[in-house]
């Protein structure tokens, strides 16, 4: 039996509203409210009956769980799936799955400063005899196939910074930030180089590829503004720069998490296409103040607004209504539209009532002629 | 100067469906109004002629080595940040060289922020070849898409 046979079929005339308001931001339109994108990963399984350990074990049987269970939550008309440490397997990291987390490496590769220097860039043709390409084959394939209308293809560098450290090691990778600069920089610069052949197979495959990067670990609690600039910022810019070459693109999704409370700025030279959407995590402890991302990115992207993801597990729906409504009514007007998230990825075990709370809240504050 | 063509133009060209007419028009132009970039003996020159924006990269002697286009209006460059990184072209008009920028680029009614080689005496932006024809392209597509 295929997973597609454990859904009813898809509403289609929900889809069509959905896809019609999911449009706003980009062309400027006014239909229905604010979306609502909660970052959605896991839950969607869990919501469904399984475990977060199925949803990325079975890439296929997690993506079909989110494209049903959007309908439920009247959510996006489309599906994404994803884990934060792409390629790593490629680079010789021991990827293994876990009953609580998505897959994580459980070794680091390169150890010595020698190991930098010797670790190879896979090549476009290697990724798609590796395991994350295939992997997206699979079930873009199986995505093409039972539920089209939700396909988009993406590709994920997620976070550079994030996932050179996990090759060597988070302490000795932040250790190397000080005392040895052009290993660290070299190890970035071959995992931006393994993200874009990822990047570039995806569009030659599918004829586009939204790209989704990530600035995580790079935040103010570990870094200044100035290492964010030079260890993230720069990668990020090179993964896109270097995709859009290979015809990647034109969607982007900048993903800027953990506290950012200065270091945001430094995203200002980010690339920018007619297609992208920014996203910051936090100022210190607090959610990003949406009246700051709207004045610094306001006119160059699509903004998406913020609720503190700690607040979607707390059995308080009246706090994260509250909270989603202030956020909204900071970003409604943005001039390149304005979408309403969680900081980051939503917890597995998000309660439905949070999630029910933030579109009423998109409803009751972000709905279009109603302000 | 008169604008010629190699065999690669003249088959990029009818893949593009553009008209030698055309390009000849934007080399003349911009050879006339010394609006180009330049490097390394090649020069882009652009104009727009009806619904669409023309591109020409052509040597010295007039020979057009590529062309393309794109349906976007080229708006005025978005400051993004005080350093940045340097093209490999230079704007012929203020002997400047032009950097990696951001521009507004408008269609369908829309207008939103892409990637552009801007000058920064004049602002003049310039979309390359790589782009027009691939992640520019798939956003106008995505744009009549959205809109539809
Ligand atoms: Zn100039």
């Amino acid at each position: 039996m295929g997973y597609e046979e454990l859904f009813p079929p898809y509403n289609m005339e929900w889809h069509a509203h959905a896809t019609k308001r999911f449009a706003n931001p980009f062309v400027g339109e006014k239909y229905d409210r604010i979306d609502v994108d909660p970052v959605m990963l896991s839950h969607a399984a869990v919501a469904c009956g399984y475990t977060i350990r199925d949803f990325y074990e079975k890439p296929e049987l997690g993506i079909h769980c989110l494209a049903y269970i959007y309908q439920l939550y009247d959510l996006l008309p489309v599906t994404h799936w994803f884990y934060a440490s792409p390629w790593l397997a490629e680079l010789g990291c021991k990827m293994v799955q876990k009953d609580t987390l998505p897959p994580i490496p459980d070794s680091t590769p390169v150890e010595t400063l020698e190991d930098v220097d010797k670790l190879e860039v896979p090549s476009e043709e290697d990724l798609r005899k590796g395991t994350t390409y295939p992997q997206y084959q699979r079930l873009y394939e199986y995505v093409q196939k039972h539920i089209p209308q939700t396909f988009v293809p993406i590709s994920y560098a997620f976070d550079p910074v994030g996932e050179a450290a996990a090759l060597c090691g988070v302490e000795n990778f932040i250790m190397w930030t000080f005392t040895e600069q052009e290993a660290a920089h070299k190890l970035l610069a071959k995992f931006t180089q393994t993200g874009v052949n990822g990047a570039l197979c995806t569009a030659k495959d599918y004829g586009s590829a939204m790209l989704v990067v990530a600035s995580v670990l790079a935040n103010n609690d570990i870094f200044s503004d100035e290492a964010v600039r030079e260890y993230s910022v720069k990668y990020m810019r090179e993964y896109v720069d270097k995709s859009f070459r290979g015809g990647a693109g034109p969607q982007i999704f900048y993903h800027c998490c953990g506290n950012q409370e200065t270091a945001y700025k430094e995203f200002d030279n980010l690339v920018w296409s007619p297609f992208t959407v920014i996203h910051v995590g936090y100022s210190g402890r607090d959610v990003f103040p949406t009246e700051t991302l709207v004045k610094t990115f306001g006119n160059r992207a699509t903004c998406m607004g913020t609720v503190d993801t700690k607040l979607l597990i707390n059995p308080n729906p009246k706090a994260v209504y509250d909270q989603a409504a202030k956020q909204i009514v900071a970003g409604r007007d943005s001039p390149r539209g304005f979408l309403i998230g969680a900081a980051c990825e939503c917890p597995p075990y998000t309660l439905p009532a949070n999630i029910l709370a933030m579109t009423q809240a998109a409803t009751d504050f972000g709905t279009y002629g109603k302000w | 100067m008169e604008a010629k063509f190699s065999a690669n133009a003249k088959d990029v060209m009818s893949k593009r469906g553009l008209k030698e007419a055309d390009i000849a028009d934007v080399v003349n132009t911009a050879e006339a109004s010394n609006r180009k970039l330049f490097k390394d003996g090649v020069n882009l020159a652009k104009k727009r002629i009806g619904e669409v924006t023309m591109y020409a990269v052509y040597d010295n002697n007039g020979e057009v080595q590529t062309a393309y286009s794109h349906r976007m209006v080229l708006g005025e460059p978005v400051k993004t940040t005080d350093e940045p990184d340097l093209s490999d072209w230079t704007c012929k008009h203020c002997n400047e060289r032009a950097v990696i920028g951001s521009a507004n680029m408008s269609y369908l009614g829309v207008t939103r922020t892409g990637p552009a080689i801007v000058c920064p005496k004049c602002s003049d932006v310039w979309i390359e070849e790589y782009l027009a024809t691939m992640t520019i392209a798939a956003a106008e597509g995505l744009f009549e898409k959205k809109k539809a």
